[in-house]
């Protein structure tokens, strides 16, 4: 074992960043007097968020021009700070940064009493997340985990006064505990096969006939547990009730940074621990698993939104039905298919979680503008919305036609090159089974433009006002379409900087 | 590996023990014991197997160490929610948490 040299660091800047930042953040917190605005919190955690992305953009560099071997491995290979780490948390962070900015202004005392905690208590939650990305080692991907998830508990619960906030945490705290024992469980018989943590060294050592019904019991577990952390059904039940009873930014957080992080260590579990095991039928045994998994949730997804009225219920389903999309380009692997090779998964992965990421914080700040000063969240708060702030609207219906997949937006690329690969991979059914969903989900996103603009409003509320507000709505509406305009550049360019032997195997 | 089939067996019977208190219990306290049920039969799990494993090792014992510390910083949480919970509904019990059910 190596130890941790001082000299390496260097390399954990970005989450030492974060780290002091909250520190320091939360110290400031206390001893601020309470006339002080806390926006200061917000915006010197936004900075923090800032510094830390310029590392971890400062680190890609070299990986970049590189052939890779400057990839940096700390602690004896249990953390990884490779393109593939780098990549996501560079969307971590962006997304991150985003929902702080939107909430500076918005979020009210009245609703989160303590609103300081709200800001310093989200880079925590995004250190959980970074490691997950970053770690190749149980152990470490594990405390990764529940620091994202002990947190998000925490943020969930912070409507203190609300009997709602609370249920709502309880209840994500028990199914989130339960799918962590899940995933411990599934762990240790990994452990007890092995006698290692390390998952690349884990993948060598499950090659033996004796272990195979085991690893079927461990793999089965542990997919089950990552399944409730990115809430793909049939594990998304609590999705809808943790969505209500929190927060809108705090929802926001839950649905983009907390699922990417989840898609992380799936990748890297799936990947660097149970890829091509044995005989072609174990590796093909699992990921039908992940095929069924992914087509349940685009299915139930679906379905079940479509008779939903409250509004974050609905992207709570919504949530759940990406979640299976996300899904599908992780088995579009070269491996599965005998005939045809398909190694662009990672980037379409990447470009629909983009997409993804940025419709997702622009429906959550849309969100917060209609529910405004009344809280109302259901779907009547969008009525007549173009005819009062015909600007605001504009900006929500390119993310509402983003997440809906309608032509050159990032949404319509994203789904129609993880179409293609299932395609390439010979995947027909899920491919259909993508289509068909797709088309049912036009009919409750649609239902949001039709209040917009068919319905009068007559009990309207009065809207959030608030400059970093529309500005994200308008950031998030116009990279939406931009990315949908040059989705070749973003694939392309991922498609150079990820080896896919190198950065999933390595 | 009789040894250890004993071990693992108790620790499955533990861990369903606990997955089924988690989802049937009444009472939240009851559910938070169930779960830190189910976490402790994954620690017998990898302490018998860095005991009597095929390669024994101490990592599953540290491993153990840090599931313990995460659990116990869990289940903290749990409670402080649940008190939050009673204060403003003044029930702990399991099957009063509908209100969020349109």
């Amino acid at each position: 074992m190596e130890r941790l040299q001082s000299s390496d660091l260097i390399y954990l800047a970005p989450e030492l960043t974060l780290v002091i930042s909250a520190i320091v953040i939360s110290v400031l917190d206390l001893f601020l007097p309470k006339r002080v605005n806390r926006d200061l919190i917000g915006w010197l955690s936004l900075l923090g968020i800032i510094v830390s992305a310029g590392w971890v953009a400062m680190y890609s560099i070299p990986l970049i021009n590189g052939d890779g071997a400057q990839l940096v491995s700390l602690l004896g290979g249990s953390y990884r700070i490779d393109n593939f780490a780098n990549v996501l948390k560079l969307i971590m962070l962006g997304g991150a940064a985003l929902i702080i900015f939107m909430s500076i202004g918005t979020v009210k005392e009245r609703e989160i009493p303590h609103r300081g905690e709200f800001y310093y208590l989200l880079l925590p939650a995004l250190l959980g997340a970074m490691i997950m990305a970053s770690s190749t080692e149980m152990i470490t991907l594990y405390v990764g985990l529940e620091l994202l998830s002990i947190t998000t508990y925490i943020l969930v619960a912070i409507r203190k006064s609300q009997a709602e906030s609370s249920e709502g945490a309880f209840k994500y705290l028990v199914t989130g505990s339960i799918a962590s024992a899940f995933i411990l469980y599934g762990m240790s018989f990994l452990y007890g096969m092995t006698g290692t943590t390390q998952l690349g060294a884990i993948r060598q050592l499950l090659n033996d006939p004796q272990f195979y019904p085991l690893i079927y019991v461990s793999y089965i577990l542990m997919i089950a547990g990552f399944a409730f952390k990115v809430a793909a059904a049939p594990f998304h039940t609590w999705a809808p009730d943790v969505y209500q009873g929190a927060a809108t930014p705090v929802t926001a957080f839950l649905a983009t940074i907390s699922k990417a992080a989840g898609f992380a260590i799936l990748f890297r579990v799936v990947y660097n621990a149970f890829y091509g095991l044995g005989t072609q039928t174990i590796h093909k045994d699992f990921f039908f698993i992940l095929m069924l998994l992914a087509a349940i949730a685009m299915i139930l997804g679906n379905f079940m939104a479509l008779k939903e009225k409250n509004v974050k219920r609905l992207m709570a389903y919504s949530g759940v039905a990406n979640a299976g999309y996300l899904l599908v380009p992780i088995m579009n692997d070269p491996y599965f298919a005998e005939s045809s090779m398909h190694y662009s998964m990672f980037s379409e992965f990447v470009y629909y979680l983009i997409a993804y990421v940025l419709m997702n914080i622009g429906m959550f700040a849309a969100i917060l503008i209609v529910t405004g000063e009344t809280r109302s969240e259901e779907m009547s708060a969008f009525a007549g919305l173009y005819y009062r702030a015909p600007g605001r609207a504009i900006a929500i219906i390119l993310i509402v036609l983003s997440l809906a997949g309608i032509p050159v937006t990032g949404g319509f690329f994203g789904k129609f090159y993880i179409l293609f690969g299932t395609v390439q991979s010979q995947m027909y059914w899920l491919a259909a089974v993508m289509i068909i969903t797709s088309v049912v989900s036009y009919y409750y996103y649609f239902s949001i433009i039709r209040q917009m603009f068919m319905r009068s409003s007559f009990q309207a509320s009065e809207l959030a006002k608030g400059i970093p507000l529309s500005a994200v709505l308008w950031i998030c509406a116009i990279l939406g379409v931009v990315i949908g305009i040059v989705p070749q550049w973003i694939i392309g360019y991922i498609d150079s900087i990820f080896q896919y032997g190198f950065d999933l195997f390595g | 590996m009789n040894v250890i089939a004993s071990y693992l067996i108790l620790a499955a019977i533990l861990f369903c023990i606990g997955l089924y208190g988690a989802l049937t219990k009444r009472h939240a306290i009851i559910v938070l014991l169930s779960v830190e049920l189910m976490l402790n039969a994954v620690n017998l799990n990898l302490v018998a197997f860095s005991r009597w494993g095929i390669v024994p090792n101490l990592t599953g014992q540290i491993f153990s160490l840090f599931n313990m510390t995460i659990a116990a910083a869990e289940v903290g949480v749990g409670i402080a929610i649940l008190i939050a919970y009673y204060r403003s509904r003044g029930s702990s019990n399991v099957r009063d948490m509908n209100s969020l059910k349109r």
